[in-house]
């Protein structure tokens, strides 16, 4: 069971570097934005993940509040992006 | 509305007056306030068609559940296999919901739905603007958007 | 049994993880991109979740489970619309190999409005009746006509 989660631990480290090069590079903000959200709900997946091989059901809380701060996140930027009105960056 | 809003009551009616602050117990308390709503709708007009949703909520989550895996994995195939098959495009899509709550229904599926992505709605709510994956079969995807949207208003009218 | 389903679901869940961070990479412009995150990164987090609320088997446990596949589900398309629509009305270029763009001739960049190509049907003359071919030949398209009159008048 242990080496299970090992090894899908290490899968979601593999997609957070992968993320991470996105978030660099993105040609645009709204990349990044993007890049930032499935930052955030890898981040969730691996709380459920380190919750079964810990056992601890607490950290489905932080998971929760994870999921939320990216979904405010998210939609704050757009706001501000749509403000800003048509920009190339 | 009211149909599940009664529904609701008489559920937490049970859970109270059996006493026992259970999941199990609140599902069962469902179970038994559903069975009296559809032996009681035929005398109130109010909950008329209320007992024909469940099954049909039912059948809906089973096809909602299958699209979503058949077409992720369509999407899939192309992000991993290197060469592009997908033709990407911004198509128009007539919507027959009417109120914010249909349209915010409809388009969160479409969302979900890999292969769509609901973009916006034009101002007089009449058209909602989709990007879609694949292209190859135009009438193919309008189709299955609009037997989604059937399904997914079914529910509520 | 229980462990067995909960680690295929735990790898199904993470690879589906992987592969949402793979189309993010690869995918060549923003709409697209999204396509890949906001579905399989959903996916990824429901599976995941479900094998949290089949390993603990907590009443308390699968409440919370659930709340997040529900909170993920409902939120996921939201953001998503969000940034799409804040990313494309922003001028984000569209892939070279994009087909056709029934969204374009509609949007109005200085004043934001976006015309749904149908304002011809109820009998007012519009800017942007020129953009309507595209619409005409849908299914459903005659429908909605008769609800709209009735409503008016």
């Amino acid at each position: 069971m242990s080496i299970v989660m090992l090894v899908s631990l290490a899968v979601m480290s593999l997609a957070l570097c992968l993320t991470f090069i996105r978030l660099f590079r993105g040609p645009s903000l709204p990349d990044r934005v993007v890049a930032m959200e499935l930052f955030s709900s890898i981040l969730v997946g691996m709380m459920g993940v380190i919750a079964i091989a810990t056992g601890v059901s607490f950290f489905l809380d932080v998971a929760i509040v994870v999921a939320l701060m990216g979904f405010m996140a998210t939609i704050g930027f757009s706001r501000f992006l749509e403000r800003g009105g048509p920009r190339d960056d | 509305m009211i149909g599940a809003a009664w529904h609701l009551l008489l559920g937490i009616a049970w859970v109270v007056l059996t006493g026992d602050f259970s999941g199990g117990n609140l599902v069962a308390g469902l179970v038994f306030s559903y069975l009296v709503l559809a032996l009681i709708q035929p005398q109130v007009p109010a909950l008329a068609g209320y007992a024909q949703r469940l099954p049909r909520l039912v059948r809906f989550v089973g096809f909602f559940a299958k699209e979503l895996v058949m077409a992720n994995f369509k999407v899939s195939y192309d992000i991993v296999t290197p060469p592009w098959y997908m033709k990407p495009g911004v198509i128009a899509m007539p919507l027959k919901a009417r109120t914010e709550f249909e349209i915010a229904f409809v388009a969160n599926l479409i969302s979900l739905t890999p292969g769509t992505l609901s973009l916006d709605v034009s101002d007089d709510r009449r058209v909602l603007y989709i990007h879609a994956m694949f292209l190859d079969d135009e009438a193919a995807l309008r189709d299955n958007l609009a037997e989604l949207e059937r399904r997914a208003l079914a529910l509520f009218r | 049994m229980i462990d067995a389903l909960v680690a295929v679901l735990v790898l199904v869940g993470s690879s589906f993880m992987c592969l949402a961070a793979l189309g993010i990479l690869r995918l060549p412009d923003l709409l697209t991109r999204m396509h890949a995150t906001t579905k399989a990164a959903t996916l990824g987090v429901s599976l995941i979740m479900l094998g949290v609320c089949l390993h603990f088997a907590v009443e308390a446990v699968v409440a919370r489970g659930l709340a997040i596949i529900l909170f993920i589900m409902m939120t996921a398309p939201v953001a998503a619309h969000v940034i799409g629509r804040a990313g494309y009305f922003v001028g984000t270029r569209l892939w070279s190999g994009t087909v056709r763009d029934e969204l374009k001739p509609h949007y109005d960049p200085l004043n934001h409005h976006l015309l749904s190509g149908l304002e011809e049907d109820d009998g007012r003359p519009d800017t942007a009746a020129s953009g309507t071919r595209a619409t005409d030949d849908l299914p459903g398209h005659d429908a909605p006509d008769p609800d709209a009159d009735r409503q008016k008048g």
